[in-house]
């Protein structure tokens, strides 16, 4: 039973370009989600996921804490939700790569058995979890559309 | 330790426990008699059968019995939900990492 996500990726652009996009406030808020992100080691931010009346998901926020900071290639932050999504770890690492960038991305620590006792907070997990996806979808059209 | 059930637990439920998640790990290797899982475990073999019964109930494991023993199969298909939990989480950065590919080309193209 895997409990961490990996994904890699190459960048067509040099490593300080893609550190910039993920220390970035606004640039974080441009990809991922509205926050009071700051690039300094210890600092606690929150991302607000904003609500979706669509999908009926009343949005949500995530607390993190930024645990390594080490520019240009490491950037790493706690990110609790609630539930199994409490103090895991997102991060971000970033490799030369000929002319571009290769990002190792890991969101580590879901803890799958903590919160399923509690069924109560295991239905609010579910319903979000299903919200979320549906969210994912609106997104992903809505970026095809517009931007 | 005592595990009352109200109901029917479910997969989650089942997997709630340490103890149950080792003797799944156990069983991913091969099928097991509730004496050889006791064996790897600081507990009871009363203990033992209580979360096995857990598990079976849950659907995770098949009890069969083999000459004077008890064996346990690990039923794997019954994790899918909570590899499907998983995937929601995936489906998210997924989708986010993509944007952020997707700026960070957008910005390669107009410097």
């Amino acid at each position: 039973m895997s409990n961490t996500i990996r994904r890699e990726m190459v960048f067509p652009v040099p490593r300080e370009q893609v550190w910039q996009a993920i220390t970035d406030s606004a640039t974080l808020a441009e990809w991922l989600h509205p926050n009071d992100f700051e690039p300094r080691l210890g600092h606690r931010f929150t991302f607000r996921v904003p609500p979706n009346p669509k999908v009926n998901f009343e949005g949500l926020t995530v607390h993190c804490e930024v645990l390594e900071f080490a520019p240009p290639s490491r950037l790493v932050f706690s990110w609790s939700a609630g539930g199994p999504v409490v103090d895991t770890r997102v991060s971000f690492q970033l490799e030369p790569d000929g002319d571009g960038t290769r990002l190792l991305f890991e969101h580590a620590g879901f803890d799958l058995s903590h919160p399923w006792g509690d069924r109560a907070f295991k239905g609010a997990e579910y319903g979000w979890a299903s919200m979320l996806q549906q969210l994912a979808s609106v997104l992903a059209r809505s970026g095809n559309g517009g931007d | 330790m005592a595990v009352t059930l109200n109901s029917k637990p479910d997969v989650f439920d089942a997997i709630s426990h340490p103890a149950r998640r080792r003797m799944l790990d156990l069983l991913v290797e091969a099928d097991r008699s509730v004496n050889t899982i006791t064996e790897s475990f600081r507990m009871s073999r009363p203990a033992v059968s209580q979360h096995l019964r857990v598990l079976r109930e849950a659907g995770l494991v098949t009890e069969r019995r083999h000459g004077r023993e008890r064996r346990y199969r690990l039923v794997p298909e019954r994790l899918r939900p909570v590899k499907d939990w998983l995937a929601h989480y995936e489906a998210f950065w997924d989708n986010h990492l993509q944007r952020l590919q997707k700026l960070l080309t957008k910005k390669s193209n107009t410097p």
